[in-house]
């Protein structure tokens, strides 16, 4: 986070000017530095130098939580989604938790296409949620959902229900695939008609397409 | 919680000088003009210009949205799609119909099965008239080995206006061929031929463009994708990279402009501790990127071809036979094609020893074709 003016009383412009001569330029910055030392070398009263600091730690710090308080609240807000089947939910301990990520891996043709498209028609079948599946592959047939779909429900018009539930992106790049991932965090996805955003589970397929063609050569910073 | 700079579509040496000059998160960057983020990160101002229109996109701009589908919206677009026939009835049926547009499959074989063949057959194939059950579109071919041979195109495409002047006869369909004759068979075949790697990889950044210009070509192969990086890479990690950005943006192509994409790949063998077997080229990383996978190989003197790998159709395989026409069915007696094809079964495990077949489930399946 950088630093700007009007972020905290006393964090005027002279003041980011004085900070800056000695590379402070962010909130980390400041507050990992020496306040004495600091007041010194910028020629800032020390006393506003720890004024700044309290309002700053206030405002961005992070607060910690009881270990209790978190397990209750877990207990309370995660629920367990049936990958549809029954040996596969066993391995992950009754299902796929949310809040957690799973990630499928094996070689080509083993079937991780076919374990997405059945975990997203279960999904919208059995538990009548939203899914979001987003493809890097090309591998997604809706044709093929329906054929699953199908030996789940028998009316023409629940099957095109759990069709409408998910919901399908087809990103070719990495930076691509990060633009919707940010846009789902900050809830940018679809809201169903009845106002109330039901999306139980994002299926990525596969992260191996996008991030292949920029992994490895000499950049050592990630992208 | 805010999208980090490191993540953005933007040059590493630009990130790496905003990311020193503080700005690590997309909202550091709110109400900073061009001028002052020139000043504050050392960049220039067009580079700073740049870097604000990617954080913050003016909304009209095309792309800038997410497009989200229902999986109904692509059921109808997939109910639509049309596929190109292969000539070969058992083979089209294997495949759902035919090659389809839109997507991409990769043809393995050994040399001489008749990966080529098959390529050639498709070219045409793709421009058969729409009143004849065709996709009525161009093709392009870009040839990587120096295999595509002119007189063979001109053989394959007599041979498919013979066939439909047949069907014409049967149905009486006037005027649907006047616009489907050698020559604009030929004409509408777009070649491109490909030294190596880096002609390939150019000609593939050209393609856009290209494609805009012909809005009606449905069908593209590389022949091969094998070839030109088979050989001259010591650093196989630049070669993983290279060819898996090659396949994203014809993946993208195909997508964009409801291509059908086929990829020929050739075989190596694979040592393992007692045996070795025949596996597609280019590692197995490379087995990951098409989500069909047609294998074509020999079984005694007959050719087989075997769906290996698909999202969305039963593997299978079914015999075939390449001609002075082109590619066909095999015309067997009943009992020789059984007795092939229960042989050949019991010799797939060397094709795929990893697989599974899928369960015959008839009931369902039957309701669903």
């Amino acid at each position: 986070m950088i630093l700007k003016e009007g972020q905290c009383p006393g964090l005027t412009a002279e003041v980011i000017q004085a900070l800056r001569t000695q590379n402070i330029r962010t909130v980390v910055d400041l507050v990992t530095a020496d306040a004495e030392e600091l007041s010194c070398k910028c020629s800032l009263s020390y006393k506003t130098l720890v004024a700044i600091n309290r309002v700053l730690l206030a405002q961005y710090a992070s607060f910690p939580i009881n270990g209790a308080d978190l397990y209750d609240e877990l207990l309370s807000s995660t629920a367990i989604l049936s990958t549809g089947n029954e040996s596969l939910d066993k391995l992950l301990d009754s299902g796929l938790y949310t809040g957690e990520v799973t990630e499928l891996i094996g070689s080509p043709g083993s079937g991780k296409t076919q374990v997405c498209l059945g975990v997203a028609a279960n999904v919208a079948c059995e538990l009548k949620r939203n899914v979001v599946y987003i493809d890097s592959t090309g591998g997604l047939s809706a044709s093929r959902l329906l054929e699953i779909v199908k030996s789940k429900v028998s009316t023409a018009e629940q099957q095109l229900d759990a069709l409408r539930r998910i919901y399908v992106t087809e990103v070719f790049d990495i930076f691509s695939m990060l633009k919707v991932l940010q846009t789902l965090r900050t809830g940018g996805f679809p809201e169903s008609p009845s106002g109330s955003s039901s999306l139980k589970a994002v299926i990525v397929d596969s992260v191996r397409a996008v991030l292949l063609p920029v992994i490895g050569g000499n950049q050592i910073e990630g992208m | 919680m805010q999208r980090e700079v490191a993540s953005l579509a933007l040059a590493p040496t630009i990130k790496a000088k905003l990311i020193g000059a503080g700005f690590v998160r997309v909202g550091d960057l709110h109400e900073v003009s061009a001028a002052e983020l020139r000043i504050e990160a050392g960049i220039s101002l067009q580079e700073s210009t740049e870097v604000l229109q990617t954080v913050f996109p003016r909304s009209h701009e095309k792309g800038s949205e997410t497009r989200w589908m229902k999986a109904t919206e692509i059921l109808e677009q997939e109910k639509s799609c049309r596929s190109i026939s292969t000539f070969c009835a058992a083979l089209d049926t294997v495949l759902g119909g035919g090659i389809m547009t839109g997507k991409m499959i990769e043809i393995c074989g050994t040399p001489g099965v008749g990966k080529t063949q098959l390529c050639i057959q498709l070219a045409v194939n793709t421009q058969i008239p729409a009143s004849f059950g065709g996709v009525e579109g161009h093709s392009v071919y870009i040839d990587t080995e120096g295999s595509f041979l002119v007189d063979r195109v001109v053989d394959v495409a007599e041979a498919a206006l013979q066939h439909c002047k047949q069907q014409h006869g049967k149905t009486g369909q006037l005027g649907a061929l006047e616009n489907f004759t050698l020559e604009t068979i030929l004409s509408n075949i777009f070649f491109f031929r490909c030294h190596d790697y880096v002609e390939l990889l150019a000609q593939v950044h050209l393609l856009p463009d290209f494609l805009f210009k012909h809005p009606k070509v449905r069908f593209l192969v590389v022949d091969s994708i094998a070839y030109p990086f088979r050989h001259e890479f010591e650093d196989l990690s630049v070669r993983t990279r290279l060819l898996h950005g090659l396949a994203q943006k014809l993946l993208q192509l195909a997508s964009q402009h409801n291509i059908a994409i086929v990829l020929t790949n050739h075989m190596t063998i694979r040592l393992e501790q007692n045996n070795s077997a025949l596996v597609p080229a280019l590692g197995e990383s490379w087995g990951h990127v098409s989500p069909q996978r047609l294998v074509l190989y020999w079984q005694g003197k007959q050719r087989f071809a075997s769906l290996t790998k698909s999202s969305r159709q039963k593997e299978q395989m079914v015999p075939f036979q390449i001609t002075s026409h082109g590619f066909h069915d095999v015309q067997l007696f009943q009992s020789q094609v059984t007795a092939s094809i229960s042989s050949a079964t019991s010799n797939t495990t060397t094709v795929n020893a990893r697989k599974r077949c899928r369960v015959e489930d008839d009931d369902e399946h039957e309701d669903c074709l």
